[in-house]
Parts: C-alpha cells; sequence; structure tokens
C-alpha cells in the first residue's frame, strides 16, 4: 500500500489552478521530493494531503485516510512542518512541545522532549523565549514538533532552510535513518542538492502540473539534476517559469502568493480568509 | 527626508488596509458616517444634550487612539503573527538610516492624519445631524473635528509614553504608577477635573486658557512618547520556568490551548495588565457618562447595569489580547478541531476578563450600592460570554482585522447594538421602575449569554470550513 496516493488532484481559485491533475504515488519507506520553481503548487499539495486545504476536483490517500473526509485522522497520522513557520513567540520550546504533546495527547511528553532537545542541539535553550531564539534554532524546535509522536509520515516544506552546515548535515542523516526505519518523507525544496543527496523520488512541478518524476540515484555519472530540472521548468525562451503571479481567490481578499524573494510556493496566503 | 517619510507611511497603511480587505475598505469611513449619524439622531429623540454627546464621544476617540497608538508597537513577531509577513517602515531603524525616535514620531504623526481623515472626518459629519436637529452651530462640527483629533493623539501619545516607560528602568515605572495613583485618586477625591486637562475643555468653552490646559498633556504626550520608548529588540534572551504545565493543570485545560493563550498574554508587552488597564478605561468613561447623565437630565441612571454592560463589551478588547498571536493557519496543522480551540479561547477570555472586570465592579462599592454593584456582577459575565460569542463568529481568530472590514463591522455593532441597547434603557430607567428594570437587565443579559455560547460553538465549523 502506498503511503500517499493522489488522483487527478485539482485545486483552483476562481480562473486561476494552483495545481492541475496530480496523479502521484509515494510508496512507504520513500523519501520523497517535490521540485518546482517559485508558483508551482508544491505548498498547494502538501497543504491539500495534510488536509488543511480541499481539492477542487480528485482524490488523495495519505496512510489509507482521506484527508478531505477526515483532515483530522491524517493530521494525527503524519508530522507537518511548514516552510517560515516559528514556534509561538511567548512560549519556551520545552512549553511548545508541551502543547503539541497535549494537542497530540502523547503521555510521555517530557521523555520525548529531552530526546529530540539532545538530538537536535537546542536543549541549552529548552527555557528561552522562542522569541529570542535565532532563526536556525527556531527552524530545530519546529523540526522536533513534527517528528516528536514520531509519526509514519511527514511532510517538510524546505527542511534545511536557517540551519548552520554542522546541523545541516546532522539534519539529513536523521531524515535518512528516519526513512531507513521504514518511514516515509514527503520534502518539498528548492534546494536541488539536498534532493539529490537525500531522496529516493522526485517529482517536478510546473503551473501546477506534473511534468517529470525521476529517481535522483538512477542518474548517471554526468547527469545532475539541475540540469533535468532546468529542461522540465524552463519555457521556450530558456527563462525560468515562475507561475502565474498574483491571484486571488473567489472568496475574496485571499491573495495567491508567488513571492520569488520569499522562495514562498504557489500557497494561498488567505490572511482575510472569510466562511 | 520627514516628508517623504510620512508620506509613505501614509501609503504604506492604506495598502495594509486595502490588501486585507480589498475593495471593501473602501466603504469604511462612508459606513462610520452613516453610523454615527443615525447614532446622533438616536440621541436626539432622547433628553441627552449635546455636551454629554461631545463628552462621550471624546472618551470613546481617547480609548481608540489608546489602542492604535499601541498597534505598531507590539514587536515584528507578534506583528507577523496577526498580519502575516508584514514589515512595516517603523521597524527599519536598523536598515535606514533614520533614528528609531523619528521613525517613531512620524509614525504618530501619519495613524493622526490617517485616522483623523478616514474616522474621525465621517464621525464629525454624522455629527452635523445631530448639530442640524439641536440647533448646534455649524461651527461646532468643525471643532468637534479638531478636538477629537487631538483627543486621538492624547490616547495615542499616551499609550507610547507608557509602553516607553515601560521599557525603561524600575524607578521610572515606579514613577509613572505613583502618578497614576496619585491622579486618579485626586479626580475621585474631586480635586483634579480631568476634563480640564483634555480636549473636551477647549470644545466646551474655545479660549487660549482651554487650548494651553486642554492641548498641552496631548502634545507633551506625543512628544514624550517617542522620546521614552526603547525598542525590545536586542538584549539578552530571556528565560522562563516551565509555567506550562502548572497553568495548564490549573485551568484544567485538556488541549492546552487555553494554557497557551494565558500564558501569552501574560508574557506580551503589558502583561496581563492591559487587560486591567483597557477595561480601566472603560470603567471610567462609564463613571463620567452615569455621572454626566445624572447632571444633565432627570435621569438617575442604574451604576451596576452601566458598569455590567460597558464592562461586558469592554470584553472584546481581551478577546484580542487572547488571539493577538494565533494564526489560524497553524491551528489547522493540529489534529484539533476548531470547536476545541474556540473553547480553549473562551477559558483564557474568561479567565483574564472576569478578574479584571469583577475588581473595577468592586471599587465601585465605594460610591455605588451593594445591591446596584450586585446587579452589575450578574450583568458583566452575561454580556461578556455574548461578546465573546459574537465576536469569535463573527471575526474568527483575527478580531483586529475587525475595524476595517466593513461588512464584519456592521455585523459586528449590529449584534452588539441588539443586546446593548435594551440594557442601557433598563440602565436609564432604573430609578423609574427598578424591579422591573432589574428584571429586564438580567432577562436580557442571561439571553444574550445564551446566544453567546450558541454563536461560540457555532464558531468552529463555520471557521474550520473557511479557508479549506
Amino acid at each position: 500500500m502506498p503511503a500517499i496516493e493522489t488522483n487527478d488532484l485539482t485545486k483552483s481559485y476562481g480562473d486561476a489552478t494552483a495545481l492541475a491533475d496530480l496523479s502521484l504515488s509515494v510508496p512507504e519507506g520513500e523519501l520523497f521530493g517535490l521540485l518546482g520553481p517559485n508558483g508551482s503548487g508544491k505548498t498547494t499539495t502538501i497543504e491539500i494531503l495534510t488536509g488543511q486545504r480541499e481539492p477542487t476536483s480528485g482524490s488523495a490517500r495519505v496512510l489509507d485516510a482521506d484527508p478531505v473526509a477526515d483532515p483530522i485522522a491524517v493530521r494525527e497520522a503524519v508530522g507537518i512542518l511548514p516552510e517560515r513557520e516559528d514556534p509561538p513567540s511567548f512560549l519556551t520550546p520545552r512549553e511548545y512541545l508541551q502543547f503539541v504533546g497535549d494537542v497530540r495527547e502523547l503521555p510521555d511528553i517530557d521523555e520525548r522532549i529531552d530526546t529530540w532537545a539532545d538530538r537536535l542541539g537546542f536543549r541549552a535553550n529548552l527555557d528561552t523565549l522562542s522569541t529570542d531564539l535565532s532563526e536556525g534554532e527556531r527552524q530545530r524546535v519546529m523540526l522536533a514538533q513534527a517528528f516528536v509522536h514520531e509519526p509514519d509520515l511527514v511532510f517538510i516544506d524546505e527542511p534545511l532552510v536557517n540551519l548552520d552546515p554542522i546541523m545541516q548535515a546532522e539534519v539529513k542523516d536523521h531524515l535518512r535513518d528516519y526513512c531507513d526505519r521504514g518511514n516515509t518523507l514527503f520534502l518539498s525544496t528548492h534546494f536541488l542538492e539536498v534532493a539529490e543527496q537525500l531522496c529516493t523520488g522526485v517529482a517536478i512541478l510546473r503551473d501546477g502540473r506534473l511534468v517529470a518524476e525521476r529517481d535522483p540515484r538512477e542518474l548517471g555519472p554526468d547527469e545532475r539534476l539541475l540540469d533535468y530540472f532546468r529542461e522540465e521548468v524552463h519555457d521556450d525562451e530558456g527563462a525560468i517559469h515562475e507561475g502565474e503571479g498574483t491571484v486571488r481567490d473567489d472568496e475574496g481578499g485571499a491573495i495567491h502568493d508567488n513571492d520569488a524573494t520569499h522562495g514562498d510556493d504557489a500557497t494561498v496566503e488567505r490572511r482575510g480568509d472569510r466562511p | 527626508m520627514t516628508g517623504g517619510l510620512l508620506g509613505r507611511m501614509i501609503r504604506e497603511e492604506y495598502r495594509l488596509h486595502s490588501e486585507l480587505f480589498g475593495d471593501r475598505f473602501a466603504a469604511f469611513p462612508v459606513v462610520v458616517a452613516a453610523l454615527s449619524g443615525g447614532g446622533f439622531w438616536l440621541l436626539t429623540l432622547t433628553d441627552v444634550g449635546s455636551g454629554a454627546v461631545a463628552g462621550g464621544l471624546h472618551a470613546l476617540v481617547f480609548f481608540f487612539g489608546l489602542q492604535v497608538g499601541s498597534i505598531g508597537l507590539v514587536g515584528r513577531d507578534a506583528l507577523r503573527d496577526v498580519l502575516g509577513d508584514v514589515t512595516l517602515l517603523v521597524f527599519s531603524a536598523r536598515t535606514l538610516p533614520v533614528t528609531w525616535r523619528r521613525l517613531l514620531a512620524v509614525f504618530l504623526l501619519k495613524d493622526l492624519l490617517y485616522y483623523s481623515v478616514l474616522f474621525l472626518g465621517p464621525l464629525a459629519a454624522g455629527y452635523a445631524v445631530f448639530a442640524a436637529v439641536t440647533g448646534v452651530s455649524a461651527g461646532s462640527v468643525g471643532l468637534l473635528w479638531l478636538t477629537t483629533a487631538v483627543t486621538f493623539a492624547y490616547g495615542a501619545g499616551a499609550s507610547l509614553t507608557l509602553a516607553g516607560v515601560a521599557t525603561r528602568n524600575r524607578v521610572a515605572r515606579l514613577a509613572l504608577v505613583a502618578v497614576l495613583v496619585t491622579a486618579t485618586a485626586a479626580a475621585i477625591a474631586g480635586r483634579l477635573d480631568p476634563v480640564a486637562y483634555s480636549p473636551l475643555a477647549f470644545q466646551r468653552s474655545p479660549s487660549v486658557a482651554t487650548a494651553i490646559a486642554g492641548f498641552g498633556p496631548a502634545l507633551v504626550l506625543s512628544v514624550l512618547g517617542p522620546l521614552t520608548f526603547r525598542p525590545a529588540d536586542g538584549g539578552a534572551a530571556r528565560t522562563s520556568p516551565d509555567r506550562y504545565s502548572r497553568v495548564r493543570d490549573a485551568l484544567r485545560d485538556r488541549t492546552g490551548v487555553a494554557t497557551r493563550s494565558t500564558l501569552e498574554v501574560a508574557r506580551s508587552s503589558g502583561s496581563v495588565w492591559k487587560v486591567l488597564f483597557s477595561m480601566g478605561v472603560l470603567f471610567g468613561v462609564t463613571a463620567l457618562l452615569v455621572r454626566e447623565v445624572g447632571r444633565v437630565t432627570a435621569l438617575s441612571p442604574s451604576p451596576g447595569i452601566a458598569f455590567g454592560t460597558l464592562l461586558g463589551l469592554g470584553a472584546f478588547t481581551t478577546y484580542s489580547w487572547v488571539t493577538q498571536f494565533d494564526d489560524r493557519r497553524e491551528y489547522r496543522r493540529y489534529p484539533l478541531s476548531m470547536d476545541a480551540v474556540f473553547a480553549g479561547k473562551r477559558t483564557a477570555f474568561l479567565v483574564l476578563s472576569l478578574p479584571a472586570g469583577l475588581v473595577y465592579l468592586a471599587l465601585s462599592l465605594l460610591w455605588v450600592p451593594p445591591v446596584d454593584v450586585a446587579l452589575g456582577a450578574v450583568v458583566f459575565p452575561l454580556v461578556a460570554l455574548y461578546v465573546f460569542g459574537v465576536t469569535a463568529y463573527v471575526t474568527g481568530l483575527s478580531p483586529n482585522e475587525l475595524l476595517f472590514d466593513t461588512p464584519r463591522f456592521v455585523a459586528f455593532g449590529a449584534a452588539l447594538a441588539l443586546v446593548t441597547l435594551p440594557l442601557v434603557v433598563a440602565a436609564l430607567a432604573y430609578s423609574a421602575d427598578p424591579a422591573m428594570a432589574t428584571g429586564v437587565a438580567i432577562g436580557v443579559a442571561a439571553v444574550g449569554a445564551a446566544v453567546g455560547l450558541w454563536l461560540s460553538a457555532r464558531a468552529g465549523p463555520r471557521w474550520q470550513a473557511a479557508g479549506r
């Protein structure tokens, strides 16, 4: 049984299509990378698969649960690390992970906190207010909250952002080890070298469409994922295709953020979400 | 350079609001003018005189200034929690060759100009209706605009100065508390008339003397604020012992949402004191209004019902505090229903707002009969529950966006008026028939609380579906 399976998954906002007919299958134990330029639909895909958004059409199964019909069950089973999100400013890492433990009903949260603080190297900062941590320290705490309940599947949007080189190497080792134990990782990343080094399967999105699937381990000695990526996401004039720009959804007030300077994806920043 | 910065900050503020609310933002001044015009017209049907109306209006604008003055100063992290990835020019002291003080002074001036045009101008236009019906001179409309604008600056400058002094040493903070306590005691004892040192004094009797006495404090505070404020960035990393477990156990909080929200309020700028302070301002305003109504009309309003109602309405600010750091996108990542999130928010809201309101009701025992205070103690929590339900249902976890989102603003105002108006009438009619007024007040507040509980139960499903 695949850990993730999607069939013709589509997400539209009015006339704009963020994701079109995405069909994917990610086997258990895979370290899967979803690649694509800004605005290609990577974050939208993760948000749909984790029950944070509903697709316009199509279906998905995540660990044999339906993220549309039962999003809570999916979120119970998986870990999620979104891009550019910090722990709550006025809680300490210990308190934030205690909160996550309560939300996830983990009985032995204190032991888990110690374990993850040691593993990701933030034990010295366990009682520092998160607002006073460096960006790299906050990212370590966010990594811990995604793994603290030891899920079978973790979705990560840019796992190594803000980490120093030593911690990057340690996190890469941890991710490999995590998948070696039969767990599944679904990474969204702009860093092709990360995908090359880590992933056992990659898919490339362009304008919300799946344009290629590869196993980086099958690349020839002279092949680079970057060349392959360029080939798939360049338009005829040779420029990297960056998505379709700003989109407002049909409920008003919603912004389709293709901000290349933030490295963001085709996520819909819905600050003014209105029912 | 200051002029260019000011223009850019004004553009930035407008773009921020238009980005948040789209085309609906443009209708906001029109709605303010229509609502205030309607409200003032209703007041012409009562015995309330123009002096009381102007007094109430200045008090509300002062409170508004206090709120607005602090909103840009909560820190970049908190602002990002509220608005998303937003960086305002006021935070650019580290990257631009502009001092923090100059940025803050221009920020304050920008707020004054921006809100004077978009909010106070329409408010004064609405007052023109009142002036036309009651025969007050047309010039008084312009005068009201001027004095409310200075009152707004008074409030914004006061909150900035309070925040500024709070960033200084313990001696400065103690000195500030001593000044506030002394002034309050003098006002209660009748030795100090706070109105004489506010722009309202000039509005009531324009002269050079009232201009100096009335506008002086606003000017002083508007200068003191930027001078005293120091940004919180930098310095040693703050640590805290684990309070989470203790608070969670005390609240019997299964999901942790109430615990987290309470800790966030307690540790952010102003701590839990900001809840007490905002309620205190409303308490003071209500006390003044009750006194004024009793003085200028033949009515003898019930302070208990008035305090209970206004403090309950004032609990809106507590809702704002307990949701200030929330991003609904974060909660969507957890195996947690929005029902559970709003239940946790309600616990935090009640834990913070009820003690604060009850403190002021207890304080009113100094001059209000115990039976009347007891009536207020019944009305207050019931109205607070109604306010929670309406706010949660209408605004979700983004009450700070309410102000300029015209349809939501209208819906929210109408929903509050449904309960507030009968309660105000009951307060005003108390002396004529105490038993009837008591029954109406408790009955309306109880029905309001039931509706509030129902709305807060509906808020979860409503906001669960939103944005998916």
